[in-house]
Formats: structure tokens, sequence, C-alpha cells
């Protein structure tokens, strides 16, 4: 489902990154970092109109000719981005949704990890499977 | 104050805060200990002097009397588990002669959420649970001893923790004067 | 499950890094240790605890949240008062400290209060500082087992 996943810290620095195909790696990461603005953009707006846009999934951000690209903001401050084959019409934004909500889900776990120390990027193993997991919509 | 006040479920943060918190201990002990047998021996001492306590609070809640044998005292500790950490272990691998037994665990609340880096594959994690079996038996005159035989932490299939029976010390209160 | 380990663990930490510190040193007592395994606490728990919540609308929104929902979650009850003066400086006020009820009130135990909110002020700063708010917290303890929590928020 998904081609590639990152997870961005607080200070905008990437923590964790994958993609499905690693010839494209360098391409995925340049898509995802210039992502970025478009979040900060959405959650300034977010908090100037005020409404009911408080929900940690800010949904599309933007649409490249074969990509879709997604995104969710915790209330921790991480940016969590999931890019998305174009051809893949059926996917609904539910389930773009309900991947994230499970990528927040093992990315807390993580985080409790006694030895996990807070904003050093991600290297366990069981993580970066659970993600593959997640990825594939298991 | 807006909010209303049951937003979580107090149980499951409870456990969770127990397991953080303990996490965040033994994290500490590592980086101010180099030694990992020194941290488990740390981490039992400081499950001896819960143990202490525990059996004065699990006694008091329980109102339960004096353990008939070893197989009532190993009953007795497994509602203790389940009491304190909410988990039911099972008890098994009786010794033929009576005097040891394992208690598994499936899933143990303590590790929940932890990975051992690589270059502390020596530290025994749980060591915490040995302590406070042996303490809060020795409290109640039953000289035991206690370690890990298998972790989870380590890839086993269970948790399992071995009690052995060395000797009822002698300085007993006299039956019928609790 | 009992909270009955959650206080048991916490004073074994506190006798765990105060007995650490009389092998290095004498002088006034060193209790950094103490609030940064609370500030590690903090930090991890905050970020399971907000999962599912919306976004916070500010910060004394945030703060709301750390008086009741947070506070009701670890300490059974939530904070009696919380006051600001809107420039960064909040003070929570808990009547009835968890880690202070089964300490008398008098000069001797007074001395050694600190000892049992340091922890505390640690889950504060930390659950704070995950969720983008750095700040200061201190610990006032005049009338046990009463409480106040000073956050003064950094701003940069």
């Amino acid at each position: 489902m998904a081609v590639c996943a990152a997870i961005i810290g607080k200070d905008n620095s990437p923590k964790y990154f994958t993609c499905i195909n690693p010839d494209e790696e360098l391409g995925f990461q340049y898509k995802v970092l210039s992502s970025l603005d478009v979040v900060e953009e959405k959650l300034n707006n977010g908090t100037k109109s005020g409404s009911d846009s408080r929900e940690l999934y800010l949904g599309l951000l933007y649409s490249l000719e074969r990509h879709k690209i997604y995104g969710y903001v915790t209330n921790t401050k991480i940016k969590f981005i999931i890019v998305i084959d174009s051809t893949n019409t059926s996917l609904r934004d539910n389930e773009v949704r309900s991947m994230f909500r499970k990528l927040h889900s093992i990315y807390a776990d993580n985080v409790c990890n006694p030895f996990y120390i807070p904003d050093e990027p991600i290297n366990s193993k069981s993580f970066d499977k659970s993600v593959k997991n997640i990825m594939s919509g298991a | 104050m807006s909010r209303s006040s049951t937003r979580f479920d107090t149980k499951k943060v409870n456990s969770e805060l127990v397991t953080l918190t303990y996490g965040s201990l033994v994290a500490q002990m590592v980086k101010d200990v180099e030694n990992p047998d020194d941290v488990n021996k740390q981490l039992d001492r400081l499950g001896y002097n819960m143990g202490i306590r525990l059996v004065e609070d699990f006694l008091a809640k329980t109102g339960s009397g004096r353990c008939l044998d070893l197989k009532d005292t190993a009953d007795k500790i497994q509602t203790a588990f389940r009491m304190y950490l909410g988990v039911q272990p099972n008890v098994a691998n009786w010794s033929s002669a009576g005097d040891e037994f394992s208690f598994v665990i499936d899933s143990n609340p303590l590790t929940d959420l932890v990975e051992l880096p690589e270059d502390l594959k020596s530290l025994r994690y749980c060591n915490i649970i040995c302590g406070a079996i042996r303490g809060a038996l020795e409290m109640v005159q039953l000289d035991i001893q206690s370690w890990i035989v298998q972790d989870q932490l380590k890839g086993d299939a269970n948790t399992e923790i071995r009690v052995k029976f060395i000797r009822k010390l002698e300085d007993a209160i006299p039956a019928g004067e609790e | 499950m009992d909270d009955t380990l959650f206080e048991f663990i916490h004073s074994e930490i506190v006798n765990y890094v105060v007995d650490s510190n009389i092998r290095t040193k004498d002088e006034e007592e060193d209790l950094s240790n103490l609030e940064y395994i609370g500030f590690s606490v903090g930090y991890k728990i905050i970020e399971r605890l907000t999962r599912e919540m919306p976004r916070f609308k500010d910060e004394l929104d945030t703060m709301k949240f750390i008086c009741t929902d947070f506070w009701s979650a670890i300490y059974k009850k939530q904070m009696d008062n919380l006051r600001t003066n809107h420039q960064g400086v909040y003070v929570l006020q808990d009547n009835e400290f968890k880690f202070l009820t089964r300490m008398s009130n008098g000069k001797q135990y007074l001395d050694l209060a600190p000892r049992y909110v340091a922890f505390t002020c640690g889950v504060i700063r930390g659950s704070l500082a995950n969720l983008g708010i750095h700040c200061l917290v201190t610990a006032e303890v005049q009338n046990m087992p009463a409480c106040k929590f000073h956050i003064q928020v950094q701003r940069n």
C-alpha cells in the first residue's frame, strides 16, 4: 500500500525513514522534507481558525503525478509522513488514517522502551519490522 | 476545569506507570553503575527491600494466615503477583524433593515494551522480582534462593523464576501469637 | 491492579538516589538523578496518554490537562488549584500530595520533603517538555501533605 514512511522529530530532523524501493530513497527523502512546509502551514492555519482542526491526522499534504503524500502530527510534535502510490486509487482516506494511528501506536511503544533515548534516531529492528507490516496494509 | 476526570483507563495507566518508573530506574542504574552484574545485585537488593514491605501489605490486605507448606506458599505468592503486577503466573516445574518450583509468566508487564541493547545482554532486568520474593519470604521465616531461569528479554518464550527452599528460620514467632 | 507497587518503587528510587549520593559527597543533597528519573517517566507516559487526544488549544489548555486527567491518572486525584500570571508562571496545588500523606508534620520531616517531591517535579517537567513546553519545575512544601508545584515556562 504505502511506498514510503518517515518520522520527523521535533527539530525537523528525520528519526526514521524507510521506503519499499531502496533505489528511490533519495527522491523520497526530498519529497518528505519538502512536505514539512505544508505540515507547518496546516498546523498554523489550524491554530488560527481554532475550530475542529485539532485532529492529529492532517490528511493529504499534496499530490504529485505518481505519488500522494499524507501527514500526521502527534501532540508531542512528532511528524509522520506516508507516501502512497497514486495508481492505488482504491485506498480510502480512512485506511490512510488507520495506518497513521498504527504507526503512532508503535512509535509510542518505542519511546517507552527504557533504553530508548528521546530524540535519537530509531534503530530498533522490531520497530522496523512493524512499520513494514503497517505499510503493506497488514 | 472543564475536562472530565476519567479520560483514561486508570488500571492500564497504573500498570504502565509501574513499568515506566521501573524502566527509568534500571536505565539510570545502568548509567550509574558500569558493570551489569552490579546492576543485577542492586536490583535484587532493591527487590528484597520491597518484598519486606510488600509482605506486610499483602498480609494486611488479604488477611491470610501462616503458610502450611511450600505449595501453599507458592499459591500465596501467585496471588500476590496478581494483586501487585496484574498477572497470574503458573506454578510449575516442582523438583521431585518438593523443595524447588518455578513461576512461569507468559506476558510480564515489567518487560512490556523493553528491548535490551546488545551490550546489556547480561543484565537481569527482572531481578527485582527474585529479590522481592526472597525479602517477602524471609519475613515469614523462610530462607529461599530465587533466580531467573528463562527470560523473554533474551528471546525465551516465557519468563521463568525459580524458587528454592533452603531452610526455616528459627526465630519464628510462636504459633498463635501473631 | 493495586497502586501500592508504584508507591513502593518510588520510595526505593528515593532510597537508591539518596544512598548513591552519600557515597560520593556529603554537601547539599543532590536530587537531580531523582528528578531525571521522573523526567523520563513523564516524557514517556505522556506519549502514550496523548495518543488518542485532540491537539491542545494552547499552553493553558495543556496545564489544565496536567491538573485534571493527567494528575488523576497518576495520583488518583485532581490538582486542587491552578493559578497563573498569564506570563508563563503556573502554580499547581495539590492539598493531599500522595507521596507526602504518610509523613507527619514537623521540622525534621519537612526537611526530608524535597526527596518526596523531586521525582514528581521531574514527571511534570518531562511531560510538558514532550508536549513542547520547556520549563523549570520546583516544589514548595509548607504544610504537609499539601504541595505547590511552581512551573516557570522558558521562552526563547
